[in-house]
């Protein structure tokens, strides 16, 4: 019995039924007693640090959509350290259409925006979103903000649900180039950004206590790097939907006491971990999180490991505590995806090298460009490597286009050659 | 020779180099390597360009940082041709004093590197020269388009803007040869160079360095403040523009291009903004997607004006209504799966009809839909006095008088069955659409298909060939489902290989034909919402008569679809209604 799609059936009915206040209690007691199995019933062996951050995660999701008031909705490279300080929740686009769509009621809220006039082909998650918030589940946020930079949907997201809901909003555009002409230009945009959150909030901001909030970043970077280094050979059990919690970490919460918690839970539980047996597969942008038959493959399992994927690193360079939005203004500009693809490629073949990787798994999202008009400049890069990679097309969360029978053969055939290669290296080895 | 793509980009500041800047206009029929050198879903203007760039002889390409699929354009290009002037310019988001400086910077370094790869210097007075000369053509452009636009206010010629995504020069042709005087272009392409003032001059014998840092602000200034593109932070100011000339349109269209999501957003609130005849137009940047776009457009023009009618053949009806002798009108829909032919009489009553399944060449089998119609009715092809052709292959018709699309034909035929119709449902053979109609039959809106077969009547036909059931045991079959089956992929090929794995699983098969029922009848409603749920619901069309598409459409729009004897041949009743209508 799949419970989750009869319980997905029965907030879809009340949301066609225009019952949308009790399609949206129904979801937010639907990740209540998520909250519950993973904290009292899980089974699956999840490690200490991923439970407490799931709950991190599924508090900060019922947070906004029950508290809108206290709810900012913001991409994942905005800079949130700047709105945790008004003691905002943040929460990206993509997490809430992610977390939603594990109802397995995506395709309602993607066709309502698909009615609306939005592109089939934009990426699901905006998508998603837009249905979200035009069906009434999401009611407007008290402030959002986005950076231009990366992804496209951002701008027009924001800036048109913005308007349409009369959200106030400020939209950071960030320049391509490190230098000292563009990070003041990104600087001048967070202190209007700042001002006017201070007009809406009446707060006053506190210089001192972003500092800090920079200081616990850096050491969450510090903590996360000595974990990366230990997944390299330690099989700290994982699964699918818990890489994509780790973004709520890395990039929602980062910079707070409770995250700064779980990097220190992190790093220590690791040491206690067994060896990886099975092949090392170091994983390149979002992760599908329901689909069958990689969760099969990689959810808890020994033989096929996923140690790590790239939108963790995308910027975890020390900040500079002394000049903090200086150092949000490089941190933005910096970041991994933004001027040309080959940045995004030399820190793939970097980690996969000090990872020591089996092979790469490339996952293109359906409409997300950016990282898609790469695959064929990232796989020749790692070609030059002798590293296979495969290349998976599908959807982060619409299930209507992620086909199984077709990622299915595809996996286990990517998974033959990883074995031919053992093979082969055994009979080398033998020649010598 | 440079190619270039956008608006944004500081052409002039190349051209004084003395090299030539080409808009690129690509001319693809395949993404044949570009699918393999970036991604197929990547925006397909980009991959059009990067075909075009590796057919032509291009020196080098001058992007701008527009949007996602142009900066990888950019990353490909880079990696592919080390030996050209691959650039990227990146334009700022915003417009104020400080992204002006920016931009001004980013301008200075683009200049620098042309330096370093050509050897070449930079010429301050063919700059200002260049910028001077096209202020001025632009102007002259503006007024002669005006004084145009008021010689033909008559009425007699179709006053069209143009917003969106860049529209590529064979629709723009296309529109002038239809009589189309486009008052507004605010598609990415559409360049009004008018960036000279006299303050911009660096003077006669004054040229300092400081003089061209101050030339060349205003210049990206002048640059920037552009009517905003959809990545602009400040694209509202579009609709401001475009309001200034809603008295002046009698329509306007709006063209997006296949994977750039930008302007389905524009879109999405255009809709609700302006109170104007809209058609929306996709394309996916080749050729083929030509015939779609002439049949969208032409439907579009008919609407706002309807047919004209031909003197001569008022003047033949006229002799023979004198004699006392009747008239007849044939109408053929030459479709894809189908071709149907009727034939009307001067009291508008059906006298004869004839319903044949298209072969290899749409011509022959029109040919013989023509023939067997007219035997069948019992008249002489001499009898007939008016053909009018209507479907895909209409415009290949030689023996046909006048040509109208299948959307304005659907419309007509709808209302001659039943006049309380409102939104029709059609579902052919390759495409399906959504029409809404006036009380007196004429088409106000219509939403159609994408290029693929989803949703048609060839994904029922593949489908029902997967089950090794007839197309007609289809809804018959599905009548006895039980267990509720998702088929979640639309796509047909998808959905086949979907259809399969549920057989291996030992589904039944009525299940599968109701899933299958299913996810054409939603494909259906999202298209039937995007014209607007209107009361008094038509089906037409071949898969009209599958009962459990019906079923499933009418459970979804819960209310009862009319769907008369012959769906097949509404679109060919139409056109002879057109036909009639002309000659009255």
């Amino acid at each position: 019995m799949d419970f989750v799609r009869l319980y997905g059936n029965i907030i879809k009915k009340n949301l066609a039924k225009g019952k949308i206040d009790k399609a949206r209690k129904q979801i937010i007691t639907g990740f209540k007693l998520e909250n519950f199995r993973v904290n009292h019933l899980a089974k699956d062996p999840v490690p200490k640090a991923y439970t407490y951050l799931s709950s991190q995660t599924l508090k900060s999701t019922i947070d906004s959509l029950a508290h809108p008031e206290k709810c900012v909705w913001t991409n994942i490279f905005s800079p949130v350290e700047i709105l945790q300080n008004f003691g905002f929740n943040c929460i990206s686009v993509e997490a809430i259409s992610s977390m939603i769509s594990g109802f397995k009621i995506a395709d309602a809220f993607i066709d309502i925006a698909e009615s609306y006039g939005i592109a089939s082909t934009l990426c699901s998650y905006h998508k998603n979103f837009y249905g979200i918030v035009l069906s009434g589940i999401a009611r407007p946020a008290a402030f959002a903000t986005t950076t231009s930079m990366v992804c496209d949907a951002n701008i027009n997201t924001f800036h048109t649900l913005a308007k349409d809901f009369n959200v106030p909003h400020y939209i950071v555009d960030v320049p391509e180039d490190d230098n000292e002409a563009n990070i003041k230009y990104v600087v001048m945009q967070l202190k209007e950004m700042i001002s006017m959150l201070e007009n809406l909030t009446g707060k006053k901001f506190d210089m001192n206590a972003l500092c800090e909030t920079l200081k616990r970043e850096n050491l969450s970077h510090k903590y996360f790097k000595e974990f990366m280094e230990m997944q390299a050979y330690k099989n700290y059990p994982n699964s699918l939907t818990l890489h994509m919690y780790t973004l709520f970490a890395s990039h929602l919460q980062i910079g707070e006491e409770s995250i700064l918690k779980y990097y220190e839970m992190l790093k220590d539980e690791i040491k206690i971990c067994p060896d990886i047996k099975g092949k090392k597969i170091f994983w390149v942008h979002l992760l599908p999180y329901y689909q069958e038959t990689l969760k099969s493959y990689f959810n808890f399992g020994d033989d096929y490991y996923i140690q790590a994927f790239d939108m963790n690193f995308d910027y975890i360079e020390e900040l500079d505590t002394e000049h903090p939005l200086e150092a949000l203004a490089k941190k933005m500009i910096n970041n991994v995806y933004n001027r040309s693809y080959q940045r995004k490629a030399d820190l793939v073949v970097d980690l996969v090298k000090k990872l020591g990787s089996d092979g790469v798994i490339h996952f293109c999202h359906w409409g997300c460009k950016q990282s898609s008009g790469g695959n064929a400049l990232l796989k020749e890069r790692l070609a030059k490597l002798d590293i296979p990679v495969l290349t998976i097309d599908g959807d982060g969360i619409d299930r209507r286009n992620s086909h199984d029978g077709q990622i299915k053969t595809r996996l286990e055939a990517f998974f033959e050659v990883l074995k031919l290669q053992d093979n082969n290296n055994n009979s080398s080895e033998a020649a010598k | 020779m440079i190619g270039y793509m956008c608006k944004y980009a500081p052409i002039e500041v190349l051209e004084s180099f003395g090299e030539e800047l080409v808009m690129i206009e690509p001319h693809v029929t395949n993404f044949n390597q570009s699918d393999i050198m970036m991604h197929q879903n990547v925006c397909s203007f980009a991959k059009s360009v990067l075909e075009d760039v590796m057919e032509k002889d291009y020196d080098g390409v001058l992007l701008t940082t527009c949007c996602d699929s142009v900066r990888r354009l950019y990353d490909v290009l880079k990696a592919n041709f080390p030996n050209k002037f691959i650039y990227i310019i990146d334009v700022p988001r915003k417009v104020n004093d400080f992204s002006c400086e920016i931009y001004k910077e980013r301008i200075e370094e683009l200049i620098e590197e042309y330096k370093k790869f050509s050897g070449k210097s930079f010429n301050e007075d063919e700059f200002e020269r260049i910028v001077k000369a096209k202020s001025e053509a632009a102007k002259i452009e503006e007024r002669a388009h005006k004084e145009e636009a008021l010689k033909n206010s008559d009425g007699r010629v179709y006053k069209i803007g143009i917003s969106g995504a860049r529209m590529n020069k064979e629709t723009l042709n296309f529109l002038e040869d239809k009589g189309v005087n486009v008052v507004f272009n605010v598609t990415c392409n559409n360049l009004f160079r008018d960036f000279y003032e006299e303050k911009i001059i660096l003077g006669d014998s004054t040229k300092t360095p400081d003089k061209l840092q101050e030339a060349l602000l205003k210049y990206s200034g002048k640059i920037l403040n552009q009517i905003p593109c959809m990545r602009m932070v400040d694209a509202v100011n579009r609709n401001n523009y475009i309001e200034n000339f809603m008295d002046e349109v009698d329509g306007i269209i709006y063209h997006t291009v296949k994977f750039c999501d930008n302007y389905s957003f524009d879109f999405a609130r255009f809709k609700k903004f302006f109170n104007k005849p809209l058609l929306h137009i996709e394309t996916d940047t080749t050729l083929g997607s030509a015939g779609q776009i002439r049949t969208r457009v032409e439907a579009f023009l008919e609407s706002l004006d309807g047919s004209k009618g031909n003197e001569l053949i008022k003047e033949k009806i006229k002799k023979k209504k004198e004699k006392g002798e009747k008239m007849y009108i044939l109408g053929i829909d030459s479709g894809s799966t189908s071709t149907n032919a009727v034939i009307l009489n001067d009291d508008k009553k059906i006298v004869a009809f004839y319903v044949l399944r298209t072969g290899a060449k749409s011509i022959e089998s029109a040919e013989k839909a023509k023939d067997e119609v007219i035997k069948k009715a019992g008249l002489k092809a001499e009898d007939i006095d008016l053909i009018v052709a209507t479907g895909y292959g209409r415009v290949s018709i030689p023996f046909a008088d006048h040509n109208v699309t299948e959307i304005s034909c659907h419309g007509r035929g709808a209302h001659f069955f039943n006049p309380e119709i409102r939104t029709i449902l059609d579902i052919g053979g390759q495409d399906s659409k959504a029409i809404r109609l006036n009380e007196k039959g004429d088409v106000i809106d219509f939403a159609m298909n994408d290029k693929c077969a989803a949703g048609t009547g060839r994904f029922l036909e593949m489908m029902a060939r997967t089950l090794e059931l007839s197309l007609d045991d289809l809804g018959p079959t599905s009548k006895n489902w039980k267990e509720d089956i998702e088929i979640s992929n639309m796509c047909t090929v998808f959905a086949e290989s979907e259809v399969i794995s549920l057989i291996a699983q030992n589904k039944e098969k009525s299940d599968i034909c109701h899933g299958l029922h299913k996810s054409i009848a939603t494909k259906a409603f999202s298209l039937l919402k995007r014209v607007g749920l209107n009361p008094g619901f038509m089906m037409t069309g071949g898969v009209a008569k599958n009962s459990g598409v019906v079923r499933e459409v009418e459970n979804l729009i819960d209310a009862p679809l009319y769907i008369c004897e012959e769906p097949e041949i509404v679109g060919a009743v139409g056109a002879a209604v057109y036909g009639l209508d002309s000659v009255k």
